[in-house]
Protein backbone atom coordinates (compact mmCIF):
# COMPACT_ATOMS: atom_id res chain seq x y z
CA UNK A 1 0.00 0.00 0.00
CA UNK A 2 1.35 3.39 -0.90
CA UNK A 3 1.81 6.17 1.58
CA UNK A 4 2.54 9.83 1.26
CA UNK A 5 5.29 11.59 3.14
CA UNK A 6 3.04 14.54 3.72
CA UNK A 7 5.48 17.41 4.32
CA UNK A 8 7.81 16.17 1.60
CA UNK A 9 6.00 17.97 -1.13
CA UNK A 10 7.78 20.18 -3.62
CA UNK A 11 6.01 23.07 -5.20
CA UNK A 12 4.86 22.19 -8.68
CA UNK A 13 6.03 24.33 -11.55
CA UNK A 14 3.86 22.88 -14.28
CA UNK A 15 0.47 23.30 -12.64
CA UNK A 16 1.11 26.38 -10.59
CA UNK A 17 -1.06 29.45 -10.38
CA UNK A 18 0.98 31.39 -7.81
CA UNK A 19 3.92 29.44 -6.43
CA UNK A 20 2.62 25.93 -7.06
CA UNK A 21 2.06 25.12 -3.39
CA UNK A 22 -1.51 23.90 -3.90
CA UNK A 23 -0.50 21.78 -6.88
CA UNK A 24 2.44 20.41 -4.89
CA UNK A 25 0.20 19.41 -2.00
CA UNK A 26 -2.35 17.93 -4.37
CA UNK A 27 0.36 15.81 -5.95
CA UNK A 28 1.85 14.73 -2.64
CA UNK A 29 -1.59 13.74 -1.30
CA UNK A 30 -2.81 12.44 -4.63
CA UNK A 31 -5.98 14.50 -4.37
CA UNK A 32 -7.59 16.91 -6.77
CA UNK A 33 -5.81 20.27 -6.88
CA UNK A 34 -9.15 22.10 -6.90
CA UNK A 35 -9.96 20.63 -3.50
CA UNK A 36 -6.70 21.91 -2.05
CA UNK A 37 -7.27 25.35 -3.56
CA UNK A 38 -10.76 25.41 -2.09
CA UNK A 39 -9.36 24.68 1.36
CA UNK A 40 -6.88 27.52 1.04
CA UNK A 41 -9.55 29.87 -0.20
CA UNK A 42 -11.74 29.01 2.81
CA UNK A 43 -8.82 29.52 5.14
CA UNK A 44 -8.00 32.80 3.43
CA UNK A 45 -11.51 33.91 4.39
CA UNK A 46 -10.47 33.50 8.00
CA UNK A 47 -8.70 36.83 8.11
CA UNK A 48 -6.11 35.79 5.57
CA UNK A 49 -4.90 32.78 7.53
CA UNK A 50 -4.93 30.76 4.34
CA UNK A 51 -2.61 33.25 2.70
CA UNK A 52 -0.17 33.03 5.56
CA UNK A 53 -0.41 29.27 5.59
CA UNK A 54 0.33 29.32 1.91
CA UNK A 55 3.35 31.54 2.46
CA UNK A 56 4.56 29.34 5.30
CA UNK A 57 4.24 26.21 3.18
CA UNK A 58 6.01 27.92 0.35
CA UNK A 59 8.83 28.92 2.67
CA UNK A 60 8.89 25.38 4.05
CA UNK A 61 8.98 23.94 0.58
CA UNK A 62 12.24 25.77 0.03
CA UNK A 63 13.84 25.16 3.45
CA UNK A 64 12.39 21.75 4.42
CA UNK A 65 12.06 22.63 8.12
CA UNK A 66 8.57 21.66 9.32
CA UNK A 67 8.85 23.12 12.84
CA UNK A 68 9.66 26.54 11.52
CA UNK A 69 6.78 26.42 9.15
CA UNK A 70 4.29 25.37 11.86
CA UNK A 71 5.57 28.03 14.23
CA UNK A 72 5.37 30.62 11.49
CA UNK A 73 1.80 29.60 10.74
CA UNK A 74 0.65 29.72 14.37
CA UNK A 75 2.40 32.95 15.31
CA UNK A 76 1.57 34.78 12.12
CA UNK A 77 -2.00 33.57 12.24
CA UNK A 78 -2.50 34.65 15.84
CA UNK A 79 -0.95 38.05 15.23
CA UNK A 80 -3.01 38.62 12.15
CA UNK A 81 -6.25 37.61 13.80
CA UNK A 82 -5.50 39.81 16.76
CA UNK A 83 -4.76 42.72 14.49
CA UNK A 84 -8.10 42.49 12.73
CA UNK A 85 -9.89 42.48 16.07
CA UNK A 86 -10.65 38.89 16.75
CA UNK A 87 -11.07 38.11 20.44
CA UNK A 88 -8.35 36.34 22.39
CA UNK A 89 -10.71 33.46 22.77
CA UNK A 90 -11.06 33.11 19.00
CA UNK A 91 -7.34 33.45 18.52
CA UNK A 92 -6.86 30.66 21.02
CA UNK A 93 -9.40 28.62 19.03
CA UNK A 94 -7.54 29.24 15.83
CA UNK A 95 -4.29 28.34 17.54
CA UNK A 96 -5.85 25.07 18.69
CA UNK A 97 -7.01 24.31 15.16
CA UNK A 98 -3.52 25.04 13.88
CA UNK A 99 -2.02 22.87 16.61
CA UNK A 100 -4.41 20.08 15.61
CA UNK A 101 -3.21 20.35 12.05
CA UNK A 102 0.39 20.34 13.19
CA UNK A 103 -0.29 17.30 15.33
CA UNK A 104 -1.79 15.43 12.43
CA UNK A 105 1.24 16.27 10.37
CA UNK A 106 3.71 15.31 13.05
CA UNK A 107 2.41 11.75 13.23
CA UNK A 108 5.49 10.36 11.62
CA UNK A 109 5.18 13.06 9.03
CA UNK A 110 3.02 10.97 6.75
CA UNK A 111 -0.48 9.73 6.16
CA UNK A 112 -0.77 6.11 5.34
CA UNK A 113 -3.89 4.79 3.68
CA UNK A 114 -4.23 2.08 6.31
CA UNK A 115 -3.16 4.29 9.24
CA UNK A 116 -5.87 5.37 11.67
CA UNK A 117 -7.14 8.89 11.44
CA UNK A 118 -5.19 11.31 13.61
CA UNK A 119 -7.59 11.43 16.56
CA UNK A 120 -5.31 13.75 18.53
CA UNK A 121 -5.29 16.20 15.67
CA UNK A 122 -9.04 15.93 15.26
CA UNK A 123 -9.62 16.51 19.01
CA UNK A 124 -7.47 19.64 18.96
CA UNK A 125 -9.26 20.96 15.88
CA UNK A 126 -12.63 20.24 17.49
CA UNK A 127 -11.61 22.00 20.71
CA UNK A 128 -10.47 24.98 18.69
CA UNK A 129 -13.77 24.96 16.84
CA UNK A 130 -15.75 24.96 20.08
CA UNK A 131 -13.74 27.92 21.35
CA UNK A 132 -14.29 29.73 18.09
CA UNK A 133 -18.00 29.17 18.01
CA UNK A 134 -18.34 30.39 21.57
CA UNK A 135 -16.31 33.49 20.75
CA UNK A 136 -19.55 35.30 20.05
CA UNK A 137 -18.03 38.28 18.27
CA UNK A 138 -19.73 38.91 14.89
CA UNK A 139 -16.51 38.80 12.88
CA UNK A 140 -15.44 35.57 14.48
CA UNK A 141 -18.79 33.87 13.96
CA UNK A 142 -18.68 34.90 10.35
CA UNK A 143 -15.12 33.82 9.75
CA UNK A 144 -14.89 30.82 11.98
CA UNK A 145 -16.96 28.34 9.96
CA UNK A 146 -14.67 28.77 6.98
CA UNK A 147 -11.63 28.18 9.10
CA UNK A 148 -13.11 25.11 10.73
CA UNK A 149 -14.32 23.63 7.50
CA UNK A 150 -10.93 24.18 5.92
CA UNK A 151 -9.07 22.73 8.85
CA UNK A 152 -11.33 19.69 9.09
CA UNK A 153 -10.99 19.05 5.37
CA UNK A 154 -7.24 19.34 5.60
CA UNK A 155 -7.02 16.85 8.46
CA UNK A 156 -9.71 14.39 7.46
CA UNK A 157 -9.71 14.96 3.70
CA UNK A 158 -6.83 12.73 2.70
CA UNK A 159 -8.20 9.98 4.90
CA UNK A 160 -11.66 10.20 3.34
CA UNK A 161 -10.09 10.31 -0.09
CA UNK A 162 -8.09 7.16 0.60
CA UNK A 163 -11.23 5.48 1.84
CA UNK A 164 -12.96 6.18 -1.47
CA UNK A 165 -9.94 4.94 -3.41
CA UNK A 166 -9.89 1.71 -1.42
CA UNK A 167 -13.54 1.13 -2.17
CA UNK A 168 -12.80 1.51 -5.89
CA UNK A 169 -9.92 -0.94 -5.62
CA UNK A 170 -12.14 -3.46 -3.89
CA UNK A 171 -14.76 -3.08 -6.58
CA UNK A 172 -12.20 -3.63 -9.33
CA UNK A 173 -10.96 -6.74 -7.53
CA UNK A 174 -14.49 -8.08 -7.27
CA UNK A 175 -15.09 -7.53 -10.99
CA UNK A 176 -11.82 -9.29 -11.75
CA UNK A 177 -12.76 -12.27 -9.66
CA UNK A 178 -16.17 -12.46 -11.31
CA UNK A 179 -14.48 -12.46 -14.71
CA UNK A 180 -12.14 -15.19 -13.59
CA UNK A 181 -15.10 -17.27 -12.52
CA UNK A 182 -16.69 -16.86 -15.93
CA UNK A 183 -13.49 -17.80 -17.74
CA UNK A 184 -13.12 -20.82 -15.46
CA UNK A 185 -16.68 -21.89 -16.26
CA UNK A 186 -16.01 -21.51 -19.99
CA UNK A 187 -12.77 -23.41 -19.83
CA UNK A 188 -14.41 -26.15 -17.81
CA UNK A 189 -17.33 -26.49 -20.19
CA UNK A 190 -15.22 -26.56 -23.30
CA UNK A 191 -11.48 -26.99 -23.05
CA UNK A 192 -11.38 -29.41 -20.13
CA UNK A 193 -14.13 -31.55 -21.63
CA UNK A 194 -12.27 -31.62 -24.92
CA UNK A 195 -9.04 -32.62 -23.24
CA UNK A 196 -10.87 -35.44 -21.48
CA UNK A 197 -12.32 -36.57 -24.83
CA UNK A 198 -8.88 -36.46 -26.43
CA UNK A 199 -7.43 -38.67 -23.70
CA UNK A 200 -10.18 -41.23 -24.22
CA UNK A 201 -9.72 -41.25 -27.98
CA UNK A 202 -5.94 -41.18 -27.98
CA UNK A 203 -5.85 -44.26 -30.24
CA UNK A 204 -7.78 -42.52 -33.02
CA UNK A 205 -5.61 -39.72 -34.34
CA UNK A 206 -8.17 -38.46 -36.86
CA UNK A 207 -10.86 -38.13 -34.26
CA UNK A 208 -8.46 -36.43 -31.87
CA UNK A 209 -7.46 -33.94 -34.56
CA UNK A 210 -11.10 -33.21 -35.35
CA UNK A 211 -12.00 -32.69 -31.69
CA UNK A 212 -9.02 -30.39 -31.22
CA UNK A 213 -9.91 -28.38 -34.31
CA UNK A 214 -13.49 -27.92 -33.20
CA UNK A 215 -12.35 -26.76 -29.79
CA UNK A 216 -9.87 -24.41 -31.39
CA UNK A 217 -12.60 -22.81 -33.50
CA UNK A 218 -14.91 -22.40 -30.55
CA UNK A 219 -12.26 -20.90 -28.32
CA UNK A 220 -11.09 -18.58 -31.07
CA UNK A 221 -14.62 -17.45 -31.71
CA UNK A 222 -15.05 -16.68 -28.05
CA UNK A 223 -11.67 -14.98 -27.58
CA UNK A 224 -11.53 -12.87 -30.70
CA UNK A 225 -15.20 -12.68 -31.51
CA UNK A 226 -14.36 -12.80 -35.22
CA UNK A 227 -16.17 -16.06 -35.82
CA UNK A 228 -19.61 -15.85 -34.32
CA UNK A 229 -20.02 -19.60 -34.20
CA UNK A 230 -22.79 -19.39 -31.70
CA UNK A 231 -24.90 -17.62 -34.27
CA UNK A 232 -24.70 -19.42 -37.58
CA UNK A 233 -27.18 -17.08 -39.15
CA UNK A 234 -25.04 -14.00 -38.49
CA UNK A 235 -23.29 -14.07 -41.87
CA UNK A 236 -22.33 -16.33 -44.74
CA UNK A 237 -18.84 -16.63 -43.32
CA UNK A 238 -20.19 -17.68 -39.92
CA UNK A 239 -22.47 -20.25 -41.54
CA UNK A 240 -19.60 -21.55 -43.66
CA UNK A 241 -17.38 -21.79 -40.55
CA UNK A 242 -20.02 -23.83 -38.81
CA UNK A 243 -20.44 -26.10 -41.84
CA UNK A 244 -16.67 -26.53 -42.05
CA UNK A 245 -16.51 -27.43 -38.36
CA UNK A 246 -19.23 -30.05 -38.84
CA UNK A 247 -17.46 -31.60 -41.81
CA UNK A 248 -14.20 -31.66 -39.85
CA UNK A 249 -15.83 -33.43 -36.99
CA UNK A 250 -17.79 -35.91 -39.07
CA UNK A 251 -15.05 -36.85 -41.49
CA UNK A 252 -11.80 -36.08 -39.70
CA UNK A 253 -10.33 -33.72 -42.29
CA UNK A 254 -8.95 -30.25 -41.81
CA UNK A 255 -10.87 -27.48 -43.55
CA UNK A 256 -8.83 -24.31 -44.13
CA UNK A 257 -11.27 -21.47 -44.51
CA UNK A 258 -10.27 -18.11 -46.00
CA UNK A 259 -12.51 -15.22 -46.90
CA UNK A 260 -12.57 -11.87 -48.62
CA UNK A 261 -15.70 -9.99 -47.68
CA UNK A 262 -18.87 -11.24 -46.05
CA UNK A 263 -22.62 -10.75 -46.37
CA UNK A 264 -25.83 -11.64 -44.58
CA UNK A 265 -27.52 -15.00 -44.92
CA UNK A 266 -30.76 -15.25 -46.92
CA UNK A 267 -32.46 -18.08 -48.83
CA UNK A 268 -30.09 -17.95 -51.77
CA UNK A 269 -26.88 -17.65 -49.75
CA UNK A 270 -28.25 -20.31 -47.41
CA UNK A 271 -28.47 -22.67 -50.39
CA UNK A 272 -24.93 -21.67 -51.34
CA UNK A 273 -23.66 -22.62 -47.89
CA UNK A 274 -25.49 -25.97 -48.05
CA UNK A 275 -24.02 -26.67 -51.48
CA UNK A 276 -20.57 -25.74 -50.17
CA UNK A 277 -21.08 -28.08 -47.24
CA UNK A 278 -21.98 -30.86 -49.65
CA UNK A 279 -18.84 -30.15 -51.66
CA UNK A 280 -16.69 -30.22 -48.51
CA UNK A 281 -18.28 -33.51 -47.50
CA UNK A 282 -17.55 -34.99 -50.93
CA UNK A 283 -13.94 -33.90 -50.74
CA UNK A 284 -13.62 -35.33 -47.24
CA UNK A 285 -15.22 -38.65 -48.19
CA UNK A 286 -13.79 -39.37 -51.63
CA UNK A 287 -10.61 -37.37 -52.20
CA UNK A 288 -8.59 -39.25 -49.58
CA UNK A 289 -6.86 -36.15 -48.27
CA UNK A 290 -6.32 -34.62 -44.84
CA UNK A 291 -7.00 -31.08 -45.85
CA UNK A 292 -9.62 -29.19 -47.83
CA UNK A 293 -9.27 -25.51 -48.75
CA UNK A 294 -12.34 -23.32 -48.81
CA UNK A 295 -12.41 -19.70 -49.94
CA UNK A 296 -15.38 -17.36 -49.72
CA UNK A 297 -15.25 -14.26 -51.87
CA UNK A 298 -17.97 -11.63 -51.74
CA UNK A 299 -17.79 -8.89 -54.34
CA UNK A 300 -20.36 -6.35 -55.48
CA UNK A 301 -21.46 -8.61 -58.31
CA UNK A 302 -21.23 -12.14 -56.94
CA UNK A 303 -20.70 -14.43 -53.98
CA UNK A 304 -18.31 -17.26 -54.74
CA UNK A 305 -17.20 -20.26 -52.73
CA UNK A 306 -14.28 -22.40 -53.85
CA UNK A 307 -13.87 -25.86 -52.35
CA UNK A 308 -10.61 -27.46 -53.29
CA UNK A 309 -8.70 -30.63 -52.51
CA UNK A 310 -5.47 -32.14 -53.81
CA UNK A 311 -6.90 -35.64 -53.71
CA UNK A 312 -7.81 -38.47 -56.02
CA UNK A 313 -9.91 -36.45 -58.45
CA UNK A 314 -12.31 -38.15 -60.81
CA UNK A 315 -13.39 -38.40 -64.39
CA UNK A 316 -16.78 -36.87 -64.73
CA UNK A 317 -17.86 -39.37 -67.38
CA UNK A 318 -16.93 -42.32 -65.22
CA UNK A 319 -18.45 -41.35 -61.89
CA UNK A 320 -20.47 -44.03 -60.17
CA UNK A 321 -24.17 -43.31 -59.93
CA UNK A 322 -24.15 -42.65 -56.16
CA UNK A 323 -21.50 -40.00 -56.45
CA UNK A 324 -23.17 -38.51 -59.50
CA UNK A 325 -26.21 -37.78 -57.37
CA UNK A 326 -24.10 -35.85 -54.88
CA UNK A 327 -22.58 -33.73 -57.60
CA UNK A 328 -26.04 -33.09 -58.93
CA UNK A 329 -27.28 -32.11 -55.54
CA UNK A 330 -24.54 -29.53 -55.33
CA UNK A 331 -25.23 -28.22 -58.82
CA UNK A 332 -29.00 -28.56 -58.69
CA UNK A 333 -29.32 -26.87 -55.35
CA UNK A 334 -27.33 -23.87 -56.48
CA UNK A 335 -29.12 -23.56 -59.80
CA UNK A 336 -32.47 -23.39 -58.03
CA UNK A 337 -31.09 -20.48 -56.01
CA UNK A 338 -30.09 -18.71 -59.24
CA UNK A 339 -26.43 -19.65 -59.13
CA UNK A 340 -24.07 -21.92 -60.96
CA UNK A 341 -21.66 -24.64 -59.90
CA UNK A 342 -18.55 -25.62 -61.76
CA UNK A 343 -16.62 -28.77 -60.99
CA UNK A 344 -13.07 -29.09 -62.25
CA UNK A 345 -11.48 -32.44 -61.62
CA UNK A 346 -8.95 -34.79 -63.14
CA UNK A 347 -7.99 -38.19 -61.83
CA UNK A 348 -4.92 -37.75 -59.63
CA UNK A 349 -4.96 -33.97 -59.81
CA UNK A 350 -7.56 -33.08 -57.21
CA UNK A 351 -10.91 -31.41 -57.47
CA UNK A 352 -12.13 -27.87 -57.27
CA UNK A 353 -15.79 -26.96 -56.97
CA UNK A 354 -16.61 -23.36 -57.71
CA UNK A 355 -20.01 -22.15 -56.50
CA UNK A 356 -21.11 -18.79 -57.76
CA UNK A 357 -24.17 -16.79 -56.91
CA UNK A 358 -24.78 -13.50 -58.78
CA UNK A 359 -25.65 -10.53 -56.63
CA UNK A 360 -26.88 -8.03 -59.19
CA UNK A 361 -30.42 -7.69 -57.82
CA UNK A 362 -29.17 -6.79 -54.36
CA UNK B 1 22.19 -24.61 -48.23
CA UNK B 2 20.71 -25.04 -44.78
CA UNK B 3 19.12 -21.88 -43.51
CA UNK B 4 19.98 -20.61 -40.05
CA UNK B 5 16.78 -20.00 -38.12
CA UNK B 6 15.88 -18.45 -34.77
CA UNK B 7 12.55 -19.48 -33.21
CA UNK B 8 10.70 -16.96 -31.08
CA UNK B 9 7.68 -18.33 -29.22
CA UNK B 10 6.75 -18.47 -25.57
CA UNK B 11 5.11 -21.89 -25.77
CA UNK B 12 7.82 -24.44 -25.07
CA UNK B 13 5.67 -27.32 -26.24
CA UNK B 14 5.02 -25.66 -29.57
CA UNK B 15 8.71 -24.77 -30.02
CA UNK B 16 9.69 -28.39 -29.45
CA UNK B 17 7.07 -29.48 -31.98
CA UNK B 18 8.29 -27.05 -34.64
CA UNK B 19 11.89 -28.06 -34.05
CA UNK B 20 11.01 -31.74 -34.43
CA UNK B 21 8.90 -31.16 -37.55
CA UNK B 22 11.56 -29.07 -39.25
CA UNK B 23 14.20 -31.71 -38.51
CA UNK B 24 17.26 -31.27 -40.70
CA UNK B 25 15.53 -28.96 -43.15
CA UNK B 26 16.88 -25.94 -41.30
CA UNK B 27 19.53 -25.19 -38.72
CA UNK B 28 17.86 -23.86 -35.56
CA UNK B 29 20.53 -21.63 -34.03
CA UNK B 30 18.52 -20.20 -31.14
CA UNK B 31 15.22 -20.03 -29.32
CA UNK B 32 13.67 -17.22 -27.31
CA UNK B 33 10.41 -16.82 -25.44
CA UNK B 34 10.24 -13.07 -24.91
CA UNK B 35 10.96 -9.83 -26.74
CA UNK B 36 13.73 -9.06 -24.25
CA UNK B 37 15.45 -12.41 -24.92
CA UNK B 38 14.86 -12.39 -28.64
CA UNK B 39 16.35 -9.01 -29.59
CA UNK B 40 19.93 -9.62 -28.34
CA UNK B 41 19.79 -13.25 -29.49
CA UNK B 42 18.86 -12.31 -33.05
CA UNK B 43 21.46 -9.54 -33.15
CA UNK B 44 24.11 -11.98 -31.96
CA UNK B 45 23.18 -14.91 -34.19
CA UNK B 46 22.32 -12.88 -37.29
CA UNK B 47 20.17 -15.73 -38.71
CA UNK B 48 18.67 -15.98 -42.18
CA UNK B 49 15.11 -16.22 -40.89
CA UNK B 50 13.35 -15.53 -37.61
CA UNK B 51 10.15 -17.50 -37.02
CA UNK B 52 8.13 -15.14 -34.93
CA UNK B 53 5.05 -15.54 -32.76
CA UNK B 54 2.82 -12.48 -32.89
CA UNK B 55 2.03 -12.39 -29.17
CA UNK B 56 4.77 -12.63 -26.58
CA UNK B 57 4.54 -12.15 -22.81
CA UNK B 58 6.38 -8.82 -22.83
CA UNK B 59 5.23 -7.36 -26.14
CA UNK B 60 4.34 -8.18 -29.70
CA UNK B 61 6.32 -9.56 -32.59
CA UNK B 62 6.51 -6.25 -34.40
CA UNK B 63 8.46 -4.81 -31.45
CA UNK B 64 11.22 -7.34 -32.19
CA UNK B 65 11.22 -6.49 -35.88
CA UNK B 66 11.43 -2.78 -35.11
CA UNK B 67 14.31 -3.32 -32.68
CA UNK B 68 16.32 -5.65 -34.88
CA UNK B 69 15.72 -4.53 -38.45
CA UNK B 70 17.79 -1.30 -38.44
CA UNK B 71 20.89 -3.14 -37.21
CA UNK B 72 20.41 -6.44 -39.01
CA UNK B 73 18.77 -5.63 -42.34
CA UNK B 74 19.64 -9.09 -43.67
CA UNK B 75 17.42 -10.92 -41.18
CA UNK B 76 14.04 -11.91 -42.61
CA UNK B 77 10.97 -12.42 -40.47
CA UNK B 78 8.20 -14.95 -40.92
CA UNK B 79 5.25 -14.61 -38.59
CA UNK B 80 3.85 -17.87 -37.28
CA UNK B 81 0.78 -17.47 -35.18
CA UNK B 82 -2.39 -19.09 -33.90
CA UNK B 83 -4.11 -15.79 -34.31
CA UNK B 84 -5.74 -14.81 -37.58
CA UNK B 85 -7.01 -11.52 -36.20
CA UNK B 86 -6.68 -8.83 -38.83
CA UNK B 87 -4.88 -6.36 -36.59
CA UNK B 88 -2.21 -8.91 -35.68
CA UNK B 89 -1.56 -9.76 -39.29
CA UNK B 90 -1.36 -6.14 -40.32
CA UNK B 91 0.91 -5.25 -37.43
CA UNK B 92 3.69 -7.70 -38.26
CA UNK B 93 3.43 -7.26 -42.00
CA UNK B 94 3.58 -3.48 -41.72
CA UNK B 95 6.54 -3.82 -39.37
CA UNK B 96 8.37 -5.68 -42.13
CA UNK B 97 7.66 -9.40 -41.85
CA UNK B 98 8.02 -11.20 -45.18
CA UNK B 99 5.13 -13.50 -44.55
CA UNK B 100 2.44 -14.79 -42.30
CA UNK B 101 1.46 -18.40 -41.78
CA UNK B 102 -0.77 -20.04 -39.21
CA UNK B 103 0.43 -22.63 -36.72
CA UNK B 104 -1.58 -25.41 -38.33
CA UNK B 105 0.86 -25.37 -41.27
CA UNK B 106 2.58 -28.70 -41.88
CA UNK B 107 6.30 -29.17 -41.29
CA UNK B 108 7.07 -29.48 -45.00
CA UNK B 109 5.10 -26.39 -45.89
CA UNK B 110 6.83 -24.50 -43.11
CA UNK B 111 10.25 -25.52 -44.38
CA UNK B 112 9.26 -24.33 -47.86
CA UNK B 113 7.98 -21.07 -46.44
CA UNK B 114 11.24 -20.50 -44.55
CA UNK B 115 13.28 -21.15 -47.69
CA UNK B 116 11.05 -18.80 -49.66
CA UNK B 117 11.33 -15.99 -47.10
CA UNK B 118 15.09 -16.52 -46.81
CA UNK B 119 15.51 -16.00 -50.53
CA UNK B 120 13.62 -12.72 -50.34
CA UNK B 121 10.15 -13.81 -51.39
CA UNK B 122 6.89 -13.38 -49.55
CA UNK B 123 4.65 -16.03 -48.03
CA UNK B 124 0.93 -15.56 -47.61
CA UNK B 125 -1.44 -17.94 -45.89
CA UNK B 126 -4.81 -18.37 -47.64
CA UNK B 127 -6.44 -16.32 -44.92
CA UNK B 128 -3.97 -13.49 -45.28
CA UNK B 129 -4.50 -13.52 -49.05
CA UNK B 130 -8.27 -13.28 -48.53
CA UNK B 131 -7.86 -10.42 -46.14
CA UNK B 132 -5.55 -8.51 -48.48
CA UNK B 133 -8.03 -8.90 -51.34
CA UNK B 134 -10.73 -7.58 -49.08
CA UNK B 135 -8.69 -4.64 -47.83
CA UNK B 136 -7.66 -3.57 -51.31
CA UNK B 137 -11.17 -3.79 -52.64
CA UNK B 138 -13.32 -2.33 -49.90
CA UNK B 139 -13.17 1.27 -48.81
CA UNK B 140 -11.89 4.31 -50.57
CA UNK B 141 -8.35 5.42 -51.12
CA UNK B 142 -7.10 8.27 -49.01
CA UNK B 143 -4.89 10.18 -51.41
CA UNK B 144 -1.43 8.70 -51.55
CA UNK B 145 0.11 6.77 -54.38
CA UNK B 146 -2.32 5.06 -56.74
CA UNK B 147 0.32 2.55 -57.74
CA UNK B 148 0.66 1.47 -54.11
CA UNK B 149 -3.01 1.57 -53.30
CA UNK B 150 -4.32 -0.65 -56.06
CA UNK B 151 -3.65 -4.26 -56.95
CA UNK B 152 -3.11 -5.09 -60.59
CA UNK B 153 -5.56 -7.62 -62.10
CA UNK B 154 -2.73 -10.16 -62.22
CA UNK B 155 -1.85 -9.65 -58.54
CA UNK B 156 -5.51 -10.01 -57.71
CA UNK B 157 -5.66 -13.27 -59.64
CA UNK B 158 -2.59 -14.63 -57.87
CA UNK B 159 -3.95 -13.68 -54.44
CA UNK B 160 -7.29 -15.25 -55.24
CA UNK B 161 -5.61 -18.53 -56.09
CA UNK B 162 -3.55 -18.41 -52.89
CA UNK B 163 -6.78 -17.89 -50.94
CA UNK B 164 -8.25 -20.89 -52.74
CA UNK B 165 -5.40 -22.98 -51.41
CA UNK B 166 -3.14 -23.15 -54.46
CA UNK B 167 0.61 -23.39 -54.05
CA UNK B 168 2.95 -21.17 -56.08
CA UNK B 169 3.79 -24.02 -58.41
CA UNK B 170 0.10 -24.71 -59.06
CA UNK B 171 -0.62 -21.05 -59.59
CA UNK B 172 2.20 -20.78 -62.08
CA UNK B 173 0.87 -23.77 -64.05
CA UNK B 174 -2.67 -22.46 -64.02
CA UNK B 175 -1.81 -18.93 -65.11
CA UNK B 176 0.93 -20.12 -67.46
CA UNK B 177 3.58 -18.11 -65.65
CA UNK B 178 6.93 -19.08 -64.19
CA UNK B 179 7.11 -19.68 -60.44
CA UNK B 180 9.54 -16.76 -60.29
CA UNK B 181 6.90 -14.45 -61.78
CA UNK B 182 4.29 -15.64 -59.29
CA UNK B 183 6.77 -14.97 -56.49
CA UNK B 184 7.45 -11.48 -57.75
CA UNK B 185 3.70 -10.74 -57.89
CA UNK B 186 3.35 -11.81 -54.28
CA UNK B 187 6.39 -9.74 -53.27
CA UNK B 188 4.81 -6.74 -54.97
CA UNK B 189 1.60 -7.27 -53.03
CA UNK B 190 3.61 -7.46 -49.82
CA UNK B 191 5.33 -4.18 -50.66
CA UNK B 192 1.97 -2.54 -51.29
CA UNK B 193 0.66 -3.96 -48.06
CA UNK B 194 3.56 -2.39 -46.21
CA UNK B 195 3.56 0.97 -47.93
CA UNK B 196 -0.03 1.54 -48.94
CA UNK B 197 -2.02 4.36 -47.43
CA UNK B 198 -5.21 2.56 -48.32
CA UNK B 199 -8.11 3.46 -46.18
CA UNK B 200 -8.94 -0.02 -44.90
CA UNK B 201 -5.32 -0.70 -44.00
CA UNK B 202 -4.68 2.61 -42.34
CA UNK B 203 -7.98 2.42 -40.50
CA UNK B 204 -7.03 -0.85 -38.88
CA UNK B 205 -3.54 0.37 -38.33
CA UNK B 206 -4.53 3.59 -36.61
CA UNK B 207 -7.30 1.93 -34.61
CA UNK B 208 -4.70 -0.32 -33.12
CA UNK B 209 -2.03 2.38 -32.94
CA UNK B 210 0.30 0.67 -35.32
CA UNK B 211 1.37 3.77 -37.20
Amino acid sequence: MSYVALPMFTSSTDERVIAGVCAGIARALDVDVTLVRLVFALLALAAGAGILLYLALWAYGRSKRPLWAVLLVVVAGALLLHAVGVSDRSVAGIALVAAGLGFAWRQGGRFRADAPLSYGGLALVAAGAVLLLQGGRPTASLLAPGAIAGALLLVAGPWLWRLALERDTERAARIRSEERTEVAARVHDSVLQTLALIQRHAQEPRRVAAIARRQERELRGWLYGDQPLGDETASVFAALSAAAADVEELHGVRVELASAGDCPVDDATGALVLAAREAMTNAAKFAGVDEVDVFLEVTDTAISVFVRDRGAGFDRAAVPAGRRGLVDSVEGRLERAGGRAKVVSRPGAGTEVELRLPRSER
Amino acid sequence: MTRRVVLVDDHGLFLAGVRAELGDAVDVVGEAGTVAEAVPLIKEQDPDVVLLDVHLPDGSGDAIINAVAPERPGVRFLALSVSDAVEDVIAVIRAGARGYVTKTISGDELATAIERVASGDAVFSPRLAGFVLDAFRAGERVGGDAELDELTPREREVLQLIARGYMYKEIAARLRLSVKTVESHVSNVLRKLQLSTRHELTRWATQHRLV
